[in-house]
């Protein structure tokens, strides 16, 4: 619940459209029920009292052609308001997102959790226009409830007001709690079939191959039912809010058809409105189970947004080096205390200008390196100089400027070549793009696509093949400014030949700059200075 | 004449199967409507009684008992029928969506390796799951409210025609202001709400696209120019979508104003009719009145269920486009053979052809060589060379388009696939690591084998030396959402499958494509070990893939070039 009071608080700024919204959406529904009441009373009316009911009329169409106009209006207002909020709280997540998880998230495999967060946003959606926009209606028509038959009978008044109350907020509530417990079952049921599918998918070579499309199947099939069975769970727990629901507007009829004697002709507008307002919030026991359901999500959302930055900037940052010889000093590192340590007393040199480069096996901690130099870590003993200061006291941007980075996991954009390759150096021209491009051997490929630099590259550069992807992305990090070039496994999942091809151009691209090349084998085409090798959380010298 | 698209074909087909699960949610639904209109009769009875005083027909004051009792019957059997419809709209959606799903992924796996050549893991994996479920509203609701929309109002039509016929008049008239209404608001309302729906999709697309390659952006520095982007884009996105939204909500605000239209006039017919005395007891005028609302309720929720069709339009899109059942059908086979002497292995290719795509041209062009029993051979070549190509075939993905493909003499497409498997064990370039424990993803190639033969498996690839620095040894978890293990790691997992399978021809897929020196070598150890009294076929590029020894074939562009004899290393 705290969850969701943070996110009200995150729309702070969203109030005046969101009252708006409110507001007319308050008033459709009053004239909705006053619509109907109005018409039950018209013809009540008209038995006893000739004469007087040609007045009511005027009254009548106008509530009708009000009721049209303010559920219009309040469709369009409550939507402008929803669409406003949830721009602000995906921007808000993307910001709390950059200033902490980011290296996290780029280094280690993460894109499962992400595609659950974004889920979750979605679940905020209904936070506003089908949880909090019903609720306020029904506490607004509750005292019209009290005050309309209270002036005939207060004892109606309280059982209606009862009815009401369980069917407003009573049903509401045990949904949201079902919702809430049935939902972690039903995530964690979506989750195995997920994977299940996922696996019998991805290793269809192996499956096929060991002849296990039967038990693959099975599997499928059993985590399937899993979910199937929590979801039917929710629903029979929705159908029977559902039901109470109705039970409870059959009730409160029942108690004013019983009261008839007693109430005369004021009943059929008892009746009527009794009839309307409980109509209006017959969707709130579906809304708490959303309700319970967005409470959670907003849990997940607030948690990974605002959870503890991993390296905070120092309060005075140190001025910026002059150099930018890169330097490990006797480094101590691991991921988690729990995991052996990743580094132990590791010390590695990449003077100013030279190409370095950095062998080892998978496992060795070779990207861990790049994270170290970026800061996105921060060891847990000894330093890493940039320029001979210590990199602990500057600013992370300051840092990033002076490095171009090209990991595994970079990334390129659903956008145009050039707005990825911009991506780097914002203030570049035309001419320094296609230097950039040619420089990567890339630029013969680019002039000849008939929309050249605006050519869209497709999610995660699925246009290009993968040798070309690299190449784009080795063009972008030549394109900044930065003096000092990491190079993280630049080839992985490139073939031999294209392989060769992109380090040999490495090697004039990156002239004049220093170059940390981290890699698990050499070609033979690489010109370098020095290699270290990676071996038991230390570096050694290699021949160079 | 414009053909119809594959999707709208495909939501064809699947509401013509699906339409025997809606029945009963459509029945009930209906009966619903009709005791909505019982109790609708009770409430008009007891009220008509208490303008008793007015001079109207019933001389007592105190509401009918039958009536009071009848309304308590109808709504506790409407709270019933309610109840059961929406169970019956569960299990409907839950039996459409198991049918669909078992189907689609028997298709898939039933067509191979084949999908991954056309579709990425990821993409084909979500539609099996996301897609799926997206259909759920489509089976549960969108079917049943569907046929609602047309027999719950024409119900009610006909219970107010055998009161007033001119009050059914009027309701069907306004009931059919409600398309007219919708067509008036623009027919391209809907299409343009379509598009912006799909707008809306993109900038989601946009957002996670931006979060999944947040760390380049960090890096680069760019993380606030980006949040005024996403922050720009959807406020752009929001602008353009009011502006369709303003004419498509006309089309929700024609079934208002019919409902609304109805109800006014009623109500403002019957009260002068009883003000000038042609009606006698407002009993009917209310009974009416009361019919209004249950007249355009099941309109409303066929509106409302109307996102659960644009969803399974989408999902139609996606899964309109997966394979068809059995590529392979399996041609005449004259003598089929579910078993092959397993004591040693020959494997020949005769004239083979291949051709993926016919106009990419061949990936094998008239291949013809021979394995004997126990012998090893190193296919070498280029990418697209053809090497992998042979290694699909005799895995059974593929067949030859033309020529034979025989072990032990017998033509391969004779094989079942099951005897097919027995024979194979298979070591591809990245072993999948299933969700599951190291234990049993080595269980995986065979899964009766007993724990002593997985311990023994584990121990001659060489498994159990890093098993042993893991949390839980063999049991620690790996693959997704588990612990990572280096690519060597990987490997000696997949040798450790190959030893428990003990199969007599082992293909080899460049096994040490992605491991550096060190690893390759004793990768390339184990393996030697496994390779003894096997036929073996490797497929490799790499130099040190020779050092298993055996005979060379060159490879270039599906021709064999060269076989040479080479001693074990």
């Amino acid at each position: 619940m705290s969850a969701l009071l943070r996110i009200g608080a995150l729309w702070r700024g969203r109030w005046p459209s969101l009252t708006l919204g409110a507001a007319v959406a308050l008033a459709s529904a009053l004239v909705t029920v006053a619509l109907m009441a109005a018409a039950g009373n018209r013809v009540a009316t008209a038995v006893g009292a000739a004469g007087l009911a040609m007045a009511g009329g005027v009254m009548l169409r106008l509530l009708g052609a009000g009721r049209v106009v303010l559920r219009y209006l309040e469709r369009l207002f409550t939507h402008d308001a929803t669409f406003r909020a949830l721009g602000d709280l995906r921007v808000w997540f993307f910001r709390g997102l950059a200033v902490r998880a980011a290296g996290g998230l780029g280094f280690r495999r993460a894109g499962d959790m992400l595609a659950r967060l974004v889920n979750d946003i979605e679940a905020l959606d209904a936070l506003y226009l089908r949880i909090f926009i019903p609720l306020l209606g029904a506490l607004v028509l509750l005292p019209l409830l009290v005050i309309v038959i209270g002036r005939r009978s207060l004892v109606l008044a309280a059982i209606e007001a009862g009815f009401f109350l369980s069917a407003a907020l009573l049903l509401p509530w045990w949904t949201a709690r079902g919702a809430l417990r049935g939902g972690v079952r039903q995530a964690e049921a979506m989750a195995g079939l997920r994977v299940a599918a996922l696996d019998a998918l991805s290793g269809i070579r192996e499956v096929r191959a060991f002849g296990a499309e039967g038990r693959m199947l099975a599997l499928v099939q059993a985590r399937q039912a899993r979910l199937f069975a929590a979801q039917h769970a929710q629903a029979l727990r929705l159908a029977y809010a559902g039901a109470g629901a109705f039970l409870a507007a059959a009730a409160a009829l029942f108690a004013v058809l019983l009261a008839t004697p007693l109430l005369g002709v004021a009943s059929v507008l008892i009746l009527f409105l009794t009839m309307a307002a409980f109509e209006a919030i017959a969707g709130l026991p579906r809304a708490g189970a959303l309700a319970g359901h967005a409470a959670a999500a907003a849990a997940r959302v607030l948690g990974a947004a605002e959870a503890v930055p991993a390296l905070a900037d120092p309060i005075s940052p140190a001025a910026p080096p002059r150099g930018h010889a890169l330097r490990f000093e006797a480094i101590t590192f691991g991921w988690q205390p729990d995991r052996p340590a990743v580094f132990e007393g590791l010390t590695l040199d990449v003077p100013e200008g030279a190409h370095v480069a950095v062998l080892g096996p998978s496992g060795a901690g070779k990207s861990t390196l790049a994270a170290l130099a970026l800061k996105v870590a921060a060891p847990q003993a000894g330093r890493v100089l940039l320029g001979g200061v210590d990199i602990a006291t500057l600013a992370a941007g300051e840092l990033r400027q002076r490095i171009g980075w090209l990991g595994q996991t970079t990334h390129l954009f659903d956008d145009t070549i050039r707005a990825n390759l911009l991506l780097a150096r914002p203030a570049a021209d035309e001419a320094a793009l296609w230097a950039a491009l040619d420089a990567a051997r890339i630029a013969e490929t680019v002039r000849a696509l008939p929309d050249r630099l605006d050519t869209w590259v497709g999610e995660g550069g699925t246009r290009f093949s993968g040798g070309q992807g690299r190449r784009l992305a080795l063009a972008r990090a030549l394109l900044s400014p930065a003096p000092l070039l990491i190079l993280d496994e630049p080839c992985a999942g490139l073939d031999a030949a294209t392989e060769r091809a992109f380090l040999a151009t490495l090697n004039d691209a990156a002239a004049g700059r220093s170059v940390l090349l981290i890699t698990h084998r050499l070609t033979g085409v690489e010109r370098l200075d020095r290699i270290w090798r990676l071996s038991g959380g230390k570096a050694v010298a290699a021949a160079g | 004449m414009s053909r119809p698209a594959p999707a709208a074909v495909w939501l064809k087909a699947e509401a013509r199967i699906a339409r025997r699960l809606a029945a009963p949610v459509a029945g009930l639904g209906l009966l619903d409507v009709a005791l909505a209109a019982g109790q609708a009769g009770c409430v008009a009875t007891i009220l008509a009684g208490v303008f008793a005083p007015y001079g109207a027909e019933n001389p007592s004051a105190a509401p009918a008992i039958w009536a009071l009792a009848g309304f308590v019957l109808v709504a506790l059997l409407r709270a019933l029928a309610r109840l059961q419809a929406e169970t019956a709209a569960s299990r409907a959606g839950i039996a459409g969506r198991r049918r669909l799903r078992d189907g689609v992924m028997a298709r898939l796996l039933d067509a191979g390796p084949a999908v991954l050549r056309q579709h990425h893991s990821g993409e084909i994996a979500s539609a099996a799951i996301d897609r799926v479920e997206a259909m759920e509203g489509f089976y549960a609701r969108w079917l049943a409210a569907r046929a609602l929309a047309i027999a719950g109002p024409a119900l009610i039509a006909a219970i107010a025609a055998l009161v007033d016929p001119r009050a059914a008049l009027g309701l069907v008239l306004a009931g059919l202001l409600v398309p007219l209404g919708m067509a008036l608001a623009g027919i391209g309302a809907a299409r343009a709400a379509r598009q912006q729906f799909l707008a809306m999709t993109r900038l989601q697309a946009r957002f996670l696209d931006r979060v999944r390659g947040i760390a380049t952006i960090v890096l680069y520095g760019r993380s606030a120019d980006e949040a005024r982007g996403l922050a720009a884009a959807a406020d752009e996105l929001r602008r353009r979508t009011l502006r369709v939204l303003r004419v498509a909500f006309l089309s929700s605000t024609a079934l208002d104003l019919a409902m609304v239209a109805a109800l006014v006039g009623f109500a403002l017919h019957y009260a002068s009719d009883l003000t000038l005395g042609r009606l006698a007891s407002p009993g009917r005028a209310l009974f009416l009145l009361l019919l209004v609302p249950e007249f355009f309720a099941p309109l409303r929720a066929f509106a409302a269920a109307y996102q659960d069709r644009l969803q399974a339009h989408t999902s139609a899109d996606a899964l309109a486009g997966l394979p068809p059942s059995a590529p392979l059908a399996p041609e005449a086979r004259p003598h089929e053979i579910r078993t092959i002497a397993a004591s040693g292995v020959s494997v020949a290719f005769e004239n083979v052809h291949f051709a993926w795509d016919a106009a990419r041209g061949p990936a094998l062009d008239g291949v013809s060589f021979r394995v004997a029993a126990g012998e090893t051979l190193v296919l070498v070549g280029p990418s697209g060379a053809g090497k992998s190509t042979i290694i699909e075939m005799l895995l059974g993905f593929i067949r030859p388009d033309q020529g034979r493909v025989t072990i032990n003499g017998a033509d391969i497409a004779s094989i079942v696939p099951g005897a097919l498997n027995r024979l194979i064990a298979w070591i591809g370039q990245r072993p999948m690591l299933f969700a599951g424990s190291l234990a049993e993803n080595i269980r995986f190639a065979r899964p009766e084998a007993s724990e002593a033969e997985i311990a023994e498996a584990a121990r001659l690839a060489r498994v159990d030396e890093f098993a042993a620095l893991l949390p839980a040894g063999l049991a620690t978890p790996v693959g997704e959402g588990g612990y990572g293990l280096s690519g060597g790691q990987a490997q000696r997992v997949a040798i450790a499958r190959a030893y428990l399978r003990n199969a007599p021809l082992l293909l080899l897929d460049e096994p040490t494509a992605h491991l550096d020196p060190v690893t390759e070598a004793e990768v390339l150890d184990s393996l030697r070990r496994l390779a003894l009294r096997r036929t073996v076929i490797v497929a490799s590029h790499s130099a040190a893939a020779h050092a298993l020894g055996g005979r060379r074939l060159d490879l270039r562009q599906g021709r064999v070039l060269a076989a040479t004899a080479r001693g074990a290393a």
